[in-house]
């Protein structure tokens, strides 16, 4: 977008990492879940490593909420120097691991862990970077972007508030990276094409740094120099209200614009009654052009 | 709607004499900064609270912009005149409506010389009314505009239209007289049997016959003051209008396009096509050959881009995200609650924000009872249209009514 041809002077990144236990590759061995953290914690240092103005924040996406991993609300903790590494890193690792586990005692125990909510992650990551061009010095140029890291899938049943989301992102210039470590997440993906993110799906687990690093690091700016994996086919079918099933053909609510994929005469969602005789006439149909 | 009449104070001398100073008071330690933050909080407030409509919205639109050409747009009372601020302006409006109004269309008319003239035919198509507008720069502003003229002409365009979709007319008039041919009241009534909604943006001062024409026929009718009160009118008429009464609710037939036919081998009519396609939208101009395009899945015309009407088989192509873009109207966020700040959160949120004194009031979601300071809970309201707080739990994230 406009950021694009100019590089800026900081960039602000929010990484969103799922920590929900239900993703298949904890479930699988929950100590890979240390490692992708690692990873992401590396990550995150060489995005502030390669310029002093860049911001980074962390958010934890869990089944029973959301939460700021990183800056920590408040008093930031006391780090001393640890055989010469930087402060900021020290902080940075010491913030979100400790924060993580003050996330993961608070699921409750008698409930079954469902969905990532990652649109409500998104929905904060929005505000904060809002808050932060509130807060810029004016005049610094700042690009800003979210990346998230997840194993989940995904469902129909966000599909709102997603679509909110991206639609914000777009229009405030916030690039969405994904970075699926399991499935094909293909809503995620639109909000990718929408914003002008990059969508990865890992092949392997065990060299994640390196895809983060290779694939994301760059900002908006440096992207379009380098040789990414490309947007590849974006599927744009419509959802059925009624089934959650796509459509390459559906009828549309003319007071709402809910999506149903049979002709009925009331709608389920804002509840209009529609003329009876059937569905609206459209155009009568002209020859048909081939060419 | 139409029985605003007698709003008592329309204007500000109309109202009593106000000690405006009074509302200042200091605090313990004699300051005034916790007031100014607040005031400043509440003018911001303000702006965002007025743009809370009514839910149910008519929004597949088809509005028609009479824009004045007549001398009476040379006046440079706005800058450079009112003409080419009328254009500048035009140009964001056009950008704006079809970001809010995706399943819409538009079309423009030129005001002069009695006549009324279509500049760009009804279409949703951005670029192409964008380009007209910057057209129209170097027109010569002649002539007396018609008022009746242009509502007949309104009249003919929007009648044959479904029944489902909002018809609309928005006239920026600069002049202070119209030249008629007949009875403009005719006209009027016939507009407002056919449920047309009239809005006018006067340039100049308030004409008699344009406030009858909007309060006939359910519309707006505001006089600019300055350039920037201007714009903020006209990007007002961006946001869907309430749903006239009169408007038939539809199942309208969607087609959603692949952006590119399936390539398997089991799909016989794939092979067949040639690969060579055209593009229907740039038939005429000879472009768009070849290339990535959305097919419609009825008849498999191509279209390079969407929203489009299928020119052959009438279909309305869209993609999902076209029209989950204005989903957030049927599905607005319910307002935050304003409370005093006691201390109940020390931090927003959803911007992590920490609330310091000058936050004399904070704002709760009554859903999901987290914390939110004013900045974020404006973002939430305008342009998320997301609950951070209620999004991102289990048993509050989901809004739609259940699939069962
Ligand atoms: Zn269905
Ligand atoms: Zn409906
Ligand atoms: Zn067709
Ligand atoms: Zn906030
Ligand atoms: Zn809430």
């Amino acid at each position: 977008m406009a950021d694009d041809e100019q590089p800026s002077d900081s960039s602000l990144l929010v990484i969103i990492v799922d920590t929900n236990p239900n993703q298949r590759y904890i479930t699988e061995d929950p100590k890979v879940l240390t490692g992708c953290l690692d990873a992401v914690i590396a990550f995150a240092n060489s995005h502030l490593m390669q310029k002093s103005r860049n911001q980074l924040a962390v958010i934890g996406c869990h089944f029973h909420k959301s939460e700021y991993l990183y800056p920590s609300p408040g008093k930031p903790l006391d780090v001393r120097q640890i055989d010469g590494q930087y402060e900021l890193f020290t902080l940075v690792e010491k913030t979100i691991k400790m924060r993580l586990v003050n996330l993961v005692k608070s699921q409750p125990l008698d409930e079954k862990p469902g969905e990532s909510l990652l649109a409500g992650a998104l929905a904060m990551a929005l505000c904060f970077i809002a808050r932060m061009r509130r807060e810029a010095t004016p005049g610094l140029k700042t690009s800003s972007r979210i990346l998230i890291v997840t194993g989940s899938s995904d469902t129909a049943a966000q599909y709102i508030n997603y679509m909110n989301v991206f639609f914000t992102a777009q229009k405030q210039q916030v690039l969405i990276d994904v970075c699926s470590l399991d499935k094909h997440l293909s809503l995620l993906q639109q909000g990718c094409d929408i914003t002008g993110g990059l969508y990865l799906k890992v092949p392997s687990l065990e060299g994640l740094l390196q895809y983060l690093l290779w694939v994301f690091l760059p900002e908006a700016s440096e992207r379009t120099k380098l040789v990414l994996p490309g947007r590849g086919r974006v599927d744009y079918r419509a959802a059925c209200f009624c089934h959650r099933e796509l459509l390459t053909i559906g009828y549309v609510c003319s007071v709402c614009l809910s999506v149903f994929c049979k002709f009925s005469p009331i709608c389920t969602t804002c509840h209009t009654v529609f003329k009876i005789g059937g569905p609206l006439p459209i155009k009568p149909k002209k020859k048909r052009m081939k060419v | 709607m139409a029985d605003d009449e007698q709003d008592p104070k329309e204007y500000r001398w109309e109202t009593g004499y106000e000690k405006t100073w009074e509302a200042i008071k200091e605090d313990e330690d004699g300051l005034v900064e916790g007031l100014v933050a607040q005031f400043a909080q509440k003018a911001a407030r303000k702006t965002i609270a007025q743009k809370r409509g009514p839910v149910r919205l008519g929004m597949m639109r088809h509005l028609l912009v009479a824009v004045d050409c007549s001398e009476a747009m040379n006046s440079q009372d706005l800058k450079p005149s009112r003409f080419i601020c009328t254009l500048k302006l035009l140009e964001k409006f056009v950008e704006e409506f079809f970001d809010q109004n995706p399943l819409s269309q538009l079309s423009i008319i030129a005001m002069k010389n009695k006549r009324a003239e279509k500049i760009t035919e009804l279409s949703g198509n951005v670029r192409k009314h964008i380009k007209s507008v910057q057209g129209l720069t170097n027109m010569a502003l002649t002539g007396e505009p018609s008022l009746q003229n242009t509502l007949e002409l309104a009249g003919r365009v929007l009648r044959p239209l479904p029944g489902h979709a909002s018809r609309e007319l928005l006239v920026l008039f600069a002049s202070l007289t119209s030249c008629d041919p007949g009875d403009i009241n005719t006209s009027i009534q016939a507009l407002k049997t056919d449920g047309i909604r009239c809005s006018v943006i006067g340039l100049a001062a308030e004409v008699r016959i344009c406030k009858k024409l909007c309060q006939d026929t359910g519309g707006e009718y505001n006089v600019v003051l300055d350039d920037v009160h201007y714009r903020s009118l006209l990007l007002e008429h961006t946001s869907p209008p309430p749903r006239a009464r009169s408007l038939d609710a539809g199942l309208v037939k969607m087609g959603f396009p692949h952006s590119a036919p399936p390539t398997t081998q089991s799909d016989a009519s794939a092979n067949a096509d040639p690969p060579i396609t055209v593009c229907m939208c740039h038939l005429e101009e000879g472009e768009g050959v070849g290339g990535e395009g959305h097919f419609c899945p009825q008849c498999r015309s191509k279209y390079c881009s969407l929203p489009a009407q299928c020119r052959t088989c009438g279909l309305t192509l869209a993609s999902a995200p076209h029209l989950a873009r204005s989903y957030h109207h049927l599905f607005p966020v319910e307002p935050y609650e304003e409370i005093p700040n006691d201390g109940q959160a020390q931090y927003c949120f959803g911007c992590l924000r920490s609330f310091t004194d000058l936050d004399k009031q904070i704002y709760q979601c009554k859903r999901c009872h987290s914390h939110y300071c004013w900045e974020c809970e404006g973002v939430v309201g305008t342009t998320l249209h997301v609950c951070p707080g209620c999004a991102s739990r289990p048993h509050l994230y989901q809004r739609l009514p259940d699939a069962s």
